[in-house]
């Protein structure tokens, strides 16, 4: 077994940035655990599910997606749209980030491949930290999920000896180009991995599925979604949300084509030109939210388009909460 | 499949025009021969692309001419909002950005030896003339060709010059027709909502495949006509609308229901569409 | 206390002196309540956990559709109700305030007589101790290390419009950055746009922010927007006299002029 004491996971960062990764890990600021690029000296927290998932790092907020040179005269010309792609490590992705993976690769693949996020998954590694708790918001269990769950990642650390040490598991070929790299920092010898305490089964999103294929027009939308003020926080901070929109800015010289994050619960998300809006209230955008979420993704691609990582309930003042909307619709079909 | 995405062809304006109050068609060449090749070998009738002003953004319209002519591709629009106004603000001669084709196609080739009717309203008649001229293009290959196209008023009518040709052909019937008060003292046309001019027309159902396309209100009110003329849900086509970005499957913002408009669609028969919520539309 | 808030929703609902209620709930995160009917209301609670302003929801299509509406209102929340009746956006009677402080329930109001009760009971209601620090400390700093500071925060934004949705002040039906033609902000989560859109939506709430500091509990990205609006609401105190949410009758402070304001800026 290759271990590590949790304590030294900077000297795992260290040698991994000189090999040449950028690091990608959690780190608190001012009292905000976020998944950042990470440089020597920074501590690496592990106490709380950063506020922003891995797909900052594969699917950016904002992005070039195409590049025109403007004439002085008037008119354009493309120009090249040059992609950076840094060979990258996520150390301490949760495994619900790393799980939110094979459903982010289906939609950018779907009949047209989409080359910038291709690259950037090419080219990153992922190194899940097994959870050894969860939080109330956790829902991973409900989700085919689990706090030491392997999807999408390449390597894992579990957590040992009382949360002292660290396992490291290697997963897949680019989990085991690290050891290499990451050879100095582990040690060789045995620990007995904890036994993480997962959150409990709160709904079946097989029966979710299927009664929200049946009843598109319920009344429970309403009152359900009344607390909802539409913003874009939960759409943001989720790892499988990758709704955007396609922005031109320019200046004098040059016009950049961006693909900017956007939200379903927006309400000018859906809004036609002509003024009409399939979407018009709150209650048809959160409807599609979960609709999307637990029926129409896992009908596309046999997958579903959420987690259960608690970001969205974590983070939403108004107390959405997915799981408890989930619950309620089990209980309705029953 | 196309790897850089978002990265448009480049296209150039060599005619343009006027075809109702703000409504303008442009004829446009690719700007490279190499994208026009790998453009003609995707395009099916039905197909939609996205036209942009750099600067100002991409808008979606279908390609409103055929396959059959594959020296150029041609898109009417409206004018109605900030891109829509950049691209009327373009003369002959300037460049613009163009994706696609993209969406699924009409399956022409399952009409063949079939009759053909085809019933637009208003600007929906640009969708509509792409495949009108797919079939005349191929003309041996279908039954008979019928076309029933209304507007509000005279001034309307979209592709006017088109339509006059199409009168004149032996081998198609066309009726046009405006609503009532939107007739000018020189129309020679019918007055009349084109459901109650399709009603009165009663064209026989048998063997005979239905395209329909227009504003909300009058396929409502057309849908029952062509119930009572015999005319199944499965030989009823249409295409759809909706607000759309990537154009790709990706953007997420064109579903109805769990249908995404833009991959499989915008074509649909009304067996298709009466499965679709219609709160979601 | 809860006894008395609890009592007072629930004959409000019986008397049909309001169609809802909106309270907070007893769950974590204290989400808000909305009690149509009377018995729901033994349901609402009040403590210094409850971060939301209520009053958000008066933005809300159907929550409009179900006036009148009674909303539980601590000080803040009742400030914010008195300056959304000063700018119109609630008629008299649509709205009643259920009055509460972290000790009591302090009876139900109208617009006008919650204006009385905020000068009577809190006349100088202002930014919390520790809130007055952050502000203070970010003053005594230079220009430069100022805007370092900020641009480096706003680095996190998303712009997700968490704070937008927040506040009872942000009831604009188009948001300027939601407007096109032109683009004003660039939608674009990075640097300028949103330098733009925080500092812009912090001058839009000056002379009109109640300090209720749900915005930034809102954001998921812990950015500090009180300190902003703080600084704000300093400004338009010290240099315009501006109080907002004590006269229901109060000329909007942006959105008027008048010959005694200090014209020396301009040369």
């Amino acid at each position: 077994m290759k271990t590590i004491e949790t304590s030294r996971l900077t000297d795992l960062a260290q040698a991994l940035s000189a090999a040449g990764y950028r690091v990608v890990a959690p780190v608190a600021e001012g009292g905000v655990v976020r998944l950042r690029e990470w440089t020597k000296g920074l501590e690496i927290a592990l106490e709380a599910v950063p506020v922003n998932s891995m797909k900052d790092f594969l699917f950016p907020r904002s992005e070039v997606v195409a590049r025109f040179a403007l004439q002085e005269e008037g008119g354009f010309t493309p120009a090249t749209n040059e992609r950076s792609t840094p060979k990258t490590v996520v150390l301490g992705a949760r495994p619900c980030d790393a799980a939110a993976l094979p459903a982010l690769d289906a939609v950018f693949n779907w009949d047209y491949r989409d080359g910038a996020y291709n690259a950037r998954r090419e080219a990153v590694t992922i190194m899940s930290l097994a959870c050894a708790k969860a939080d109330e918001h956790c829902f991973c269990t409900s989700v085919g999920g689990a706090p030491d769950g392997i999807a999408g990642a390449d390597a894992i650390l579990r957590p040992a000896d009382g949360g002292k040490r660290l396992v490291f598991e290697p997963l897949t070929e680019k989990g085991r180009a690290l050891i290499p790299a990451a050879a100095g920092t582990l040690a060789e010898g045995t620990a007995a991995t904890q036994t993480p305490v997962a959150p409990p089964r709160r709904f079946d999103p097989e029966a979710v599925g299927r009664w929200l294929a049946a009843n598109f027009d319920s009344p429970f939308w309403k009152e359900a979604s009344l607390a909802c003020l539409g913003c874009g926080a939960c759409a943001y901070a989720c790892p499988v949300c990758h709704c955007f929109d396609l922005q031109d800015e320019s200046d004098r010289r040059e016009c950049r084509r961006l693909r900017n994050w956007d939200s379903c619960g927006f309400g000018l998300f859906t809004l036609h030109a002509s003024g009409h809006n399939p979407r018009p209230d709150q209650s048809a955008r959160w409807r599609q939210r979960v609709t999307h979420k637990f029926s129409i993704y896992p009908q596309r691609f046999k997958t579903l388009a959420c987690t259960g990582c608690g970001r969205c309930s974590r983070l939403c003042q108004a107390g959405m909460a997915i799981a408890e909307t989930c619950q309620r619709i089990e209980a309705l079909g029953r | 499949m196309n790897d850089d995405l978002y990265k448009p062809f480049l296209m150039s304006i060599e005619t343009a025009r006027d075809e109702a109050p703000d409504v303008r068609t442009f004829r446009l060449r690719f700007a490279q021969e190499g994208d026009r090749a790998q453009f003609f070998q995707r395009y099916r009738v039905g197909m939609f692309g996205l036209y942009g002003v750099p600067g100002e953004g991409e808008s979606t319209f279908c390609v409103a001419s055929p396959p059959t002519r594959t020296d150029h591709i041609e898109c009417t629009f409206r004018k109605v909002g900030r891109v829509t106004q950049a691209l009327q603000d373009l003369e002959v001669g300037q460049s613009l950005t163009f994706r696609g084709p993209y969406g699924n196609h009409f399956p022409i080739d399952s009409w063949k030896g079939r009759d053909l009717l085809f019933i637009a309203g208003g600007i929906a008649l640009p969708p509509m003339r792409s495949v009108i001229w797919n079939i005349l293009d191929r003309r041996a290959e279908f039954g008979k060709v019928a076309v029933v196209y209304g507007a509000r008023t005279t001034a309307d009518l979209v592709y006017k010059h088109e339509l006059a040709e199409w009168a004149a052909r032996p081998d198609m019937t066309l009726v046009t027709t405006v609503d009532p008060g939107g007739q000018t003292p020189d129309w020679k046309g019918k007055v009349g909502f084109v459901p109650a001019v399709l009603k009165e027309l009663a064209p026989s159902a048998k063997n005979c495949v239905a395209v329909l396309c227009g504003p909300p209100i009058m396929i409502k009110l057309t849908l029952p006509v062509l119930a009572a003329l015999g005319f199944a849900p499965k030989d009823i086509y249409t295409t759809l609308e909706n607000r759309m970005k990537c154009g790709v499957g990706k953007c997420g913002r064109c579903n109805v229901g769990s249908v995404y408009v833009c991959k499989d669609g915008p074509v649909f028969t009304l067996d298709e569409l009466s499965r679709l919520p219609a709160g979601d539309m | 206390m809860l006894a008395a808030l609890r009592d007072a929703a629930k004959k409000l609902l019986d008397e049909k002196r309001a169609v809802l209620v909106i309270g907070y709930a007893d769950r974590a995160g204290r989400p808000a309540l909305f009690a149509s009917k009377p018995e729901d209301c033994g349901r609402l609670v009040y403590d210094a956990s409850c971060r939301q302003n209520l009053a958000a929801y008066l933005g809300k299509p159907e929550v409009r559709a179900r006036m009148p509406v009674a909303i539980v209102a601590p000080p803040a929340v009742l400030r914010s109700i008195v300056v959304l009746t000063a700018e119109s956006q609630v008629a008299t009677g649509q709205v009643l305030a259920l009055a509460v402080d972290q000790d009591s329930f302090l009876g139900t109001f109208d617009a006008a007589a919650a204006a009385e009760l905020l000068r009577a009971k809190y006349p100088a209601l202002g930014p919390a101790p520790d809130l007055l620090e952050r502000v203070q400390g970010l003053s005594k700093k230079s220009a430069a290390e100022r805007a370092a500071f900020w641009a480096e925060e706003f680095t996190k934004c998303t712009r997700c419009y968490a704070c937008r949705a927040a506040c009872p002040g942000c009831y604009c039906t188009r948001c300027i950055v939601e407007k096109n033609a032109p683009q004003w902000v660039s939608t674009a989560a990075l640097g300028h746009g949103n330098y733009t859109w925080n500092v812009m939506r912090a001058f839009h709430q000056s002379g009109r922010c109640t300090l209720c500091g749900a915005c930034e509990a809102a954001c998921p990205q812990g950015l500090p927007l009180m300190t902003l609006n703080a600084l704000l609401d300093r400004e338009a105190l010290e240099e315009f006299d501006a109080r907002p949410g004590y006269d229901p009758q109060a000329k909007p402070f942006i959105g008027s002029w008048d010959a005694q304001d200090d014209h020396s800026y301009m040369r």
